[in-house]
């Protein structure tokens, strides 16, 4: 018999989750996903100075600051006509790559490998590295006190890597990470003077000039992040991807085989070229890139809480009007499609868009490229990795192109009316910014978030989001231990905080809201 | 990082880096030596939950040194709930919260970060009630709003931490409270429990030390070692929100020759010049950044030619905008206010100017003219 289970919080992501899975014959028929916190950040934008916009949308998420921060950037650049200087490209390139990297390193390690390893079974580790047996002792004592808080509890499952020796290199490599992610954000702090929620980044530029002094403290952290991406980061996304147990979700989690990138890392002036590549991809053809087309973004509403008159919009002319008794609404998140299409964005998107040669290896012997084409689970995870080394060693490039002295700000007064739009790709995937200026203050802005197209509810034609979508066919063996409903959803990296939206365009406030 | 026993000696030491790193004063390494060594046998349980947060506090969290963060998760603090750390999801992760309110009555700490809505509950929940509703043919539970999760933790709290400005003060989210009533974590667990401790820690985000010397404080305040918790008017810490930015700016010099930062191009990266022109918030800012500095030391705002944007006033966001322009009320007796001419104002007459200036924004006024929205 088919029984519905509510998952709620999705730990280790970002902001408030709630999984709903229908459950029929141990495995998942149907799904719905739910945003479940609402702030209204862009309200409180209106009237504000254009400038703020930049501050106050890094807000929006302590995760994913310097994504927001910088599309709000080129956002006000776009409106104000500003002629990027290539020191300051060339420097929010290399800030927006560390975040990818200390990003990544978190995602893997700290959201999910808990997802996939035993850390009880460090307790039985018999091998003689100091480093690992000091590890073993920790774990011991924890495990002895009853106490193995935050680690425990937690599902239970029977295909956790529980080889000790594995398992215990992996738990160190997650203690390892803690370092390594510290490490990328002290990069950006280099240039942009600390993170979360960094100052670097200006309309017209950035505020620090790239000194000899300056280049070589970042270059030095790189490096070594450079190392332990290639030893540690790749490897470890290897021994997981090559465990028996995991082979399934080479596959399952498929979200439906449609990709979209706006593409990011300009790599001159005007954007037209991007280290990652702008493109579509339809039901899976990977050889087949399309171009993209702002205009055939659209916005449904018909399971959010918004009305009826904000259904198939472009989010240029976005409207945003909540009507929270609405009848089969079911979250704060919009259903953005792509000529109709739900579409997943991400470091998956952007891959299958790049085809890296290192990408299509790993393909290739993993079997992925085998009919039927599926990429799940854990492709995801590696097109991660694969990201983090690509943009690592990319960014030692960008580093020699800075040209100590030069110029790093494009100084534009604020115009009495203007409209703007800031791309970006951060590491969960397409991020959009846009402003109208009125009176030389913030008319209207609005964001259009990867964990909207990702965490997406139904559409108009009741077609599901990515993540939903993802979730038919998952195996859910133990309805009380749905382990592997949580495995796919945070392949994703969901970011709820960013995710939910709500404004109105005309008079900037909310109507009514309906008590869920 | 050693699980092994460590003698009272390794502790003082231990104890005396943390002191040094985390900026208490001296005079309490021996408490700390005690705390720190109570801590790794009897660890204090922690929960921390999230209301209209960002997460930003928790990420800064990670980026702590001194305690790092292993030692402090794994061997000083008993942390039962975390959405982002903790291992559990679901019902397994809230069960770790009812049972740690059973077994540990009166012994946990409580962290909150974000504010708490109060226009309607449903504007923030995690976990899920008992009670159903209907859903596609089935009965679903219903979302638990964080109102109700502040019900039954705060009362058997130990003490409440408000980690971050948002949460403190209401920080952004309450720049819209018109909208989801988005309110300090101090005035809803007054509410519930007047008596309850209630400690602040601003910014946004939170420092990592910031966050971690007020744990230690209330620690030791807890213990019994009273004068350990210094708190000002707002609930700080003393230790880290008791300078004002301005006072320690490695900058400090430049403004008082009026050598000002106006075009991001025209610096000469060894001048230092002043923000003040660009909106720099550092002189109505209490906070040790100048001298603690972020992430590992490497910099902070000012340091990399960007102005203070007092993220650590309750003031941020809404009182302290528009951001990028300089303080205005800035008045110097019989001297024209115009900053040009600031280079030889003496430096006493502009931190009396410039207090006043915060104490009217602090009273949370502003001028009849402005709208909601903050336009003019």
């Amino acid at each position: 018999m088919a029984q519905l289970i509510s998952i709620d919080p999705v730990t280790r992501i970002e902001g408030h989750l709630r999984i709903d899975v229908e459950v029929e014959g141990g495995v998942v028929k149907d799904a719905w996903s739910s945003g479940t916190m609402f702030r209204g950040i862009e309200m409180l934008l209106k009237g504000k100075h254009p400038w703020d916009a930049q501050q106050v949308t890094e807000r929006i998420c302590g995760v994913c600051p310097l994504v927001h921060g910088t599309a709000a950037s080129y956002n006000l650049d776009d409106a104000t006509g500003v002629q990027l200087p290539d020191n300051a490209r060339i420097i929010r390139n290399l800030c927006l790559g560390a975040n990818f990297i200390q990003s990544h390193i978190l995602h893997f390690y700290h959201l999910a490998a808990l997802d996939y390893v035993d850390v009880t079974a460090v307790t039985k580790y018999e091998g003689k590295d100091p480093a690992l047996l000091l590890l073993k002792d920790k774990i011991t004592k924890l495990a002895g006190a009853g106490d193995v808080y935050p680690f425990l509890p937690r599902y239970d499952s029977d295909d956790y890597v529980s080889d000790p020796e594995l398992a215990t290199t992996l738990v160190s490599h997650y203690v390892q990470a803690l370092e390594m992610r510290k490490k990328a954000q002290e990069m950006i702090a280099v240039f942009y003077g600390r993170m979360p929620s960094f100052v670097g980044t200006v309309p017209g530029g950035v505020t620090t000039p790239p000194t000899l002094s300056k280049i070589t403290a970042f270059q030095a952290r790189l490096q070594q992040l450079q190392q332990w991406i290639d030893e540690i980061y790749i490897q470890d996304i290897l021994t997981v991807a090559g465990v028996q147990a995991y082979a399934p979700f080479l596959k399952a989690g498929d979200s439906g085989g449609n990709y979209l990138a706006y593409g990011g890392f300009d790599q001159n002036q005007s954007g037209t070229e991007k280290f990652f590549p702008r493109g579509i991809i339809y039901n899976n053809e990977i050889m087949n890139v399309k171009p993209v087309d702002k205009g055939k973004i659209s916005e449904s509403v018909k399971h959010s809480w918004y009305t009826e008159e904000c259904e198939g919009l472009n989010p240029k002319q976005g409207r945003t009007d909540p009507e929270l008794e609405k009848e089969g609404a079911y979250s704060f998140l919009k259903a953005p499609r792509y000529d109709g299409k739900p579409m997943e964005v991400g470091p998956l998107a952007r891959q299958l868009i790049k085809k890296p040669t290192i990408l299509v290896d790993l393909a290739t012997k993993l079997g992925l490229l085998n009919p039927p084409v599926k990429f799940g689970i854990l492709p995801r995870h590696a097109a991660r990795a694969i990201e983090a080394k690509l943009v690592a060693d990319e960014m030692s490039k960008w580093l020699d192109q800075l040209v100590p002295g030069g110029k790093i700000w494009d100084k534009k007064d604020i115009p009495g009316e203007a409209y703007g739009a800031g791309l970006v790709e951060g590491p969960r995937g397409a991020l959009g910014h846009w402003i109208q200026i009125k009176g030389k203050k913030i008319g209207n802005y609005q964001a259009v978030v990867p964990t909207t197209w990702n965490a997406s509810p139904r559409d108009k034609s009741d077609v599901r989001g990515p993540i939903e979508t993802s979730l038919i066919g998952i195996p859910v063996p133990d309805v009380e231990n749905p382990i592997n409903v949580v495995r796919d959803v945070r392949s994703f990296d969901p970011c709820l905080a960013c995710a939910i939206h709500i404004i109105h365009p005309e008079h900037n406030g909310v109507k009514s809201f309906r008590v869920i | 990082m050693t699980g092994k026993l460590v003698s009272r000696r390794r502790f003082l030491k231990q104890a005396g880096a943390t002191t040094a790193l985390l900026g208490l004063s001296e005079a309490m390494i021996p408490e700390l030596a005690r705390a720190l060594q109570g801590l790794a046998s009897g660890k204090p349980p922690v929960i921390w939950i999230q209301g209209q947060s960002c997460t930003g506090c928790s990420v800064s969290f990670l980026n702590a040194n001194y305690p790092s963060v292993t030692e402090l998760v794994l061997d000083k603090l008993s942390v039962r709930f975390h959405p982002n750390v903790m291992g559990g999801t679901g019902d397994a992760a809230t069960g770790a919260i009812e049972a740690t309110v059973k077994e540990k009555k009166g012994q946990y700490v409580l962290v909150v970060e974000g504010p708490i809505p109060t226009k309607e509950p449903d504007f923030c929940t995690f976990g899920l009630e008992k009670a159903t509703k209907p859903f596609n043919g089935y009965q679903r539970r219903k979302d638990k709003p964080i109102y109700e999760w502040m019900k039954e933790l705060v009362p058997d709290a130990a003490a409440v931490i408000a980690n971050g400005n948002c949460a403190s003060f209401g920080g952004i989210p309450m720049a819209n409270a018109s909208v989801t009533g988005a309110t300090p974590v101090s005035k809803i667990v007054a509410e519930i429990d007047s008596k309850k401790p209630v400690i602040n820690v601003g910014g946004c985000p939170s420092h990592p030390d910031w966050f971690i010397g007020t744990v230690l404080e209330a620690l030791l305040f807890l213990g019994g070692k009273k004068s350990a918790l210094n708190l000002d008017d707002n609930l700080r810490s003393k230790t880290f929100f008791g300078k004002l930015i301005h006072e320690n700016c490695e900058r400090r010099a430049s403004f008082d020759a009026g050598l000002f930062l106006e075009d991001w191009n025209s610096q000469n990266p060894d001048m230092n010049l002043c923000m003040f022109k660009m909106g720099c918030k550092g002189p109505v800012t209490y906070a040790d950044c100048p001298t603690r500095r972020w992430n590992s030391a490497v910099n902070w705002c000012v340091g990399a030619n960007a102005p203070c944007h007092g993220c650590a006033e309750p003031t941020f966001y809404e009182n302290l905008a528009p951001l990028y322009e300089p303080l205005p009320d800035v008045h110097f007796a019989g001297i024209s206010p115009a900053v040009d001419t600031l280079g030889w104002v003496a430096a006493a007459g502009t931190a009396v100017g410039i207090g006043g200036h915060y104490v009217y924004k602090q009273l949370g006024k502003k001028p009849e003219s402005e709208s909601e929205g903050g336009e003019k």
